[in-house]
């Protein structure tokens, strides 16, 4: 008798989320499978990558990850075109990280003139990332959201605390929703049950299951997103069959591993390269186990998933 | 030494107190109760006292408002008696025992569990393990001067069919006066063998002999020995049934609320004497209580039987608690040999025998063994899930062929604690409310329809379902904050929803439940959903198979099944499968006293029970998460929950409010 591969039973299918408007809009989600088992189902939509874009100079970024965007780095607009027209991303994540109370404090509108500058510049997806405070964060999504009505962003990180405040701007004005909780899936299925109860349409949500760099709790991430995954597909749980997105870059290159410079710790090895691998194996590893969106930030690394991606999916 | 006076009203006690004495326990020494959750550590803040005269050094804790503080409110258990006083006790700070005794006026969705008639058949009643046989012996005779003890055995062979019959030492110093005081005619009282250490694995003794006939009188107590209270009933081993009933708060409360306070307690110096004799003085009251009631002689009494959980057991019979505290968690004994009541402090004659029902583990308890055995699921097919609520949710899932059991931590939500406006299920406590849709205000339902006090563990449940329903409150237990309706508001603990405004309640100030009362509440019933899911996956059974769920506990009785499934507390199955059986423990102890069989029957519960221990458990931590949401993150398995919603519209508000 011939051999036979032994198959998933899968009775779900992962969401189509679509992220900006026009010819350079991006459709993920779709799949019918555990992530390119596509022996046993079909991935419609291929994961994709958004670069990330900081929307104010870096001050603690390695050499390394600022050599890619030395002369652009004043100027968020430039560099979000760069990633795009240089670099090919498919789309810009615009960290909004000068909005931070702790931080440089920038006010909303500021922060959002320079987001606008960035929007304007590309004409692919945008993805806005705040910094997780949730007074802050609700006051420059809203502005955005607002202002920029039937661009399709995606706003985030949306998490339990000021889920109704962006969650009330992404409905209104018609953006996706990030929703974001800290590494368990039965955080991240309450949070999508609450979105879904605001009126936030089942294909306007992203997951973001909150991102581990590796050697900094990527196993959880891991097993989560894996479990995720088994929820949506095999046991059909609406409520988590949403596409996954994961903030790697801006995780692994603020690690000490990818920071510390060759010659403060010579048996780490080259710096660049090990920063590029660093986030690399992660984007790597959490696409094994489910991601449809990465966050990420050197161009290199970029191209070694873009690869990866290209070659699981033949 | 300085010494104070200090006068409680409205008790009119006066008592003298050194200076710098801690006022919660000066109070106690008087003999007043004051609650006391945490047992004086200052954290629960239900030990509020008022002082009117005098001073007191500290009592402030942001448990109290600056308003309260201001009024004179101190936490008794902070403060250091300085000078002379008068110090009022508040109604809310005290126990009102009338409520003990109160008869509920019908659960609203109720039935009791009716099914164990037929589970009883061929069980006789009749049957004590304690037993009174009345003899006749032979008088001696210069051809037969056997001794009095044979001729005693052989008149039990022969008018009763008994051999092998031992005899209590204490029993032979009197045996030769005893049986002839009466025309060689004596009544024995014979402590039989069951199996297992229960009854210590001895051989049938005589434990008491009697001039005469006396086997007309012959009656034994059970005692439910619970964390909160001590119920007992005695009975009437002639007839079979219980003739009078009574209970107690168990004076180890003042000590700290929960098994694990007064496992601390236990610790400090005299703690387990102290608590002994609390919880033995307590049983003695109801014993008082009893015997006046049915006009029964103390005399008469044969024999004790008790059940309680763990820990109680423990400390009732003196045993250091101390190991079951911590990992790996090891009670000292799990089957105990009869012993004299007397030797524990009980004051019940000396011939007469205190049993408890034997433990499974250290947070599985005999309460459970006897309420398994009260409720027969034991002797069933049918796949029964037993939930006993109380601080310490104990839960058994099984049928005839097999038994799981597991202890999940509650706290103490479901007896008010926890609770900003908690309380007991007392006179006052609000048990129920009604919010109206247009108005978003709510009418509420006291026990004994009194001023409302408080919100009793019931009272929760109904009141976050009801908000819920009414759409006042969001699955993840948090007010909706887009509402303008004068109920809902920003409190100290976040928002807050006032039931009850200040000048229609019973105490000095709105009755409100908070965001934090929800989550404490949000914890006490996930932690018991969790049980339930992870003891029936340990058996790779689901929710489906369960044919019969039975409610246990006092407090059990007074829950309304349709309010608890909204709110996730207990699953969503059809309501005629589940059934209440109030104080199981009480009533499997009384059974275990009527028949040798069925104590026989504890100890193979005991034996088959399979306990898991939640805490070493990983799933355990997963269900108990995806439990922290009403009803359930899991909404599929709330499938009749989730259509209530959807029809009821979640009426509530929509902007409706009348802004007041």
């Amino acid at each position: 008798m011939a051999f036979e591969t032994p198959k998933v039973n899968y009775s779900g299918t992962i969401r189509e989320i679509t992220l900006g408007t026009g010819p350079k809009a991006v459709t993920v989600g779709g799949s019918t499978s555990y992530p390119f088992h596509l022996f046993e189902g079909t991935m419609p939509h291929p994961p994709r990558i958004a670069m990330e874009v900081l929307d104010h100079r870096p001050e603690d970024w390695p050499e390394a990850a600022i050599a890619p965007f030395a002369e652009v780095l004043d100027n968020p607009a430039a560099w979000a075109k760069k990633n795009v027209d240089e670099y090919g991303a498919d789309m810009i994540a615009l960290q909004m990280a000068s909005i931070d109370p702790n931080g440089l404090n920038r006010s909303a509108r500021e922060a959002a003139d320079v987001a606008k500058k960035v929007i304007a510049a590309v004409d692919v997806p945008v993805i806005l990332w705040g910094v997780a405070n949730h007074e802050k964060d609700t006051e420059v999504l809203r502005i955005l959201a607002e202002e920029c009505e039937g661009k399709n962003l995606a706003l985030g990180p949306i998490e339990e605390g000021d889920y109704k405040q962006i969650g009330a701007g992404a409905l209104a004005y018609k953006h996706v929703a990030v929703a974001s909780s800290p590494i368990d899936v039965n955080l991240a299925k309450q949070l999508n049950i609450l979105l879904g109860n605001l009126g936030v349409p089942a294909d306007k949500i992203l997951v973001d299951p909150t991102t581990g760099p590796l050697g900094y709790g990527l196993e959880y991430t891991y097993s989560v997103m894996e479990r995720d995954r088994m929820a949506a597909l095999t046991q059909e749980d609406e409520k988590l069959q949403y596409p996954l997105i994961c903030n790697v870059g801006s995780e692994v290159w603020k690690t000490k591993e990818a920071k510390i410079a060759a010659a403060d710790d010579p048996k780490l090895g080259d710096a660049k390269e090990r920063g590029i691998l660093l986030e690399s194996i992660t984007a790597m590893s959490l696409l094994i186990s489910g991601a449809d969106i990465l966050i990420m930030r050197h161009p290199e690394s970029v191209k070694l998933i873009r690869k990866m991606i290209k070659n699981l999916m033949e | 030494m300085i010494t104070h006076q200090v006068t409680i009203i409205p008790d009119a006690i006066d008592i003298s107190v050194p200076h710098g004495e801690n006022l919660l326990r000066a109070v106690h020494a008087a003999g007043v109760h004051v609650n006391s959750s945490c047992g004086g550590q200052g954290t629960c803040g239900k030990c509020r006292v008022r002082i009117l005269e005098g001073s007191v050094q500290g009592g402030k804790t942001e448990k109290l408002s600056g308003d309260d503080f201001a009024k004179g409110y101190r936490l008794a258990c902070l403060s250091t008696v300085e000078s002379n006083l008068r110090l009022e006790i508040p109604p809310d700070s005290r126990l009102h025992r009338g409520v003990l005794d109160r008869t509920h006026a019908g659960s609203p969705t109720g039935r009791l569990a009716s099914a164990r008639q037929e589970d009883m058949a061929g069980i006789d009643l009749k049957r004590p393990v304690i037993e009174k046989k009345f003899i006749s012996v032979d008088p001696p005779t210069m051809e037969d001067n056997a001794s009095d003890l044979a001729r005693t055995r052989r008149a039990l062979k022969k008018q009763h069919g008994l051999s092998d019959i031992g005899i209590d030492y204490t029993v032979l110093l009197k045996l030769g006066r005893t049986i002839r005081e009466n025309e060689w005619r004596a009544t024995v009282t014979i402590s039989n063998n069951c199996s297992g250490a229960i009854c210590g694995g001895t051989f049938p003794h005589i434990t008491r002999i009697q001039p005469g006939d006396t086997t007309g009188r012959h009656y034994a107590i059970a005692i439910d020995v619970g964390t909160t209270t001590v119920c007992g009933e005695l009975i009437d081993l002639v007839k079979g049934e219980a003739i009078a009933a009574s209970s107690e708060y168990n004076g180890q409360i003042k000590f700290g609320e929960d098994v694990i306070t007064r496992m601390v307690f236990a610790q400090k110096k005299d703690g387990l004497y102290l608590l002994q004799k609390s919880v033995t003085d307590s049983i003695n009251a109801v014993i008082d209580s009893l015997l006046t009631k049915a006009d029964v002689e103390r005399a008469d009494i044969s024999h004790l039987g008790a059940a309680g959980n763990t820990v109680m057991t423990h400390i009732l019979l003196g045993l250091d608690p101390r190991y079951i505290r911590s990992a790996p968690y090891t009670p000292t004994v799990n089957e105990m040999p009869p012993v004299r009541a007397i030797d524990v402090g009980i004051g019940l004659p000396g011939h007469v025998r205190l049993t408890v029902m034997p433990l499974i583990a250290s947070y599985v308890g005999g309460d459970i063994v006897a309420g398994v055995l009260a409720s027969g699921m034991h002797r069933r097919d049918a796949t029964t899930l037993f939930i006993d609520i109380g601080t310490n949710g104990e839960i058994v899932i099984g049928n005839r062929e097999w038994l799981v059991t597991a202890s999940c931590s509650a706290g103490p939500a479901f007896e008010g604690g926890g609770i900003r406006h908690g309380m007991r299920a007392t006179f006052g406590a609000i048990e129920e409310i009604r919010i109206d849709p247009a108005t978003c205000k709510p009418v509420v339902f006291t026990i004994g329809g009194e001023r409302p006090k408080g919100i009793c563990g019931s009272g929760i449940i109904n009141i976050v379902a009801e908000l819920l329903e009414a759409g006042l409150l969001e699955p993840n237990g948090r007010f909706r904050t887009d509402m303008t309706t004068g109920r809902l508001r920003q409190g100290r603990d976040g928002m807050e929803y006032v039931l009850v405004e200040a000048e229609r309640t019973g105490i000095d100030g709105d009755i409100v439940i908070t965001e934090v009362d929800i989550d404490n509440f949000m914890r006490a019933k996930g932690a018991l959903y969790a049980g339930y899911q992870t003891l029936l996956e340990s058996v790779g059974l689901s929710w489906t198979a369960l044919d019969e769920v039975i409610i246990a506990g006092a407090f059990g009785s007074y829950v309304d099944i349709e309010k608890s499934i909204i709110t996730g507390l207990f699953p969503d199955l059809p309501v005629e499968r589940f059934s209440f059986i109030g104080n199981s423990s009480l009533e499997g102890a009384r059974l275990a006293i009527l028949s040798r069989e069925l104590m026989d029957e504890a100890g193979a519960i005991a034996g088959k029970m399979t306990n898991i221990e939640l805490s070493d458990h990983t799933p355990y931590m997963d269900h108990y998460v995806a439990s922290l949401f009403f009803p359930h993150t899991e909404t599929r398995n709330f499938p009749t929950v989730m259509e209530r919603f959807k029809t009821m519209g979640r009426s509530c508000g929509n902007g409706k409010g009348d802004g007041t």
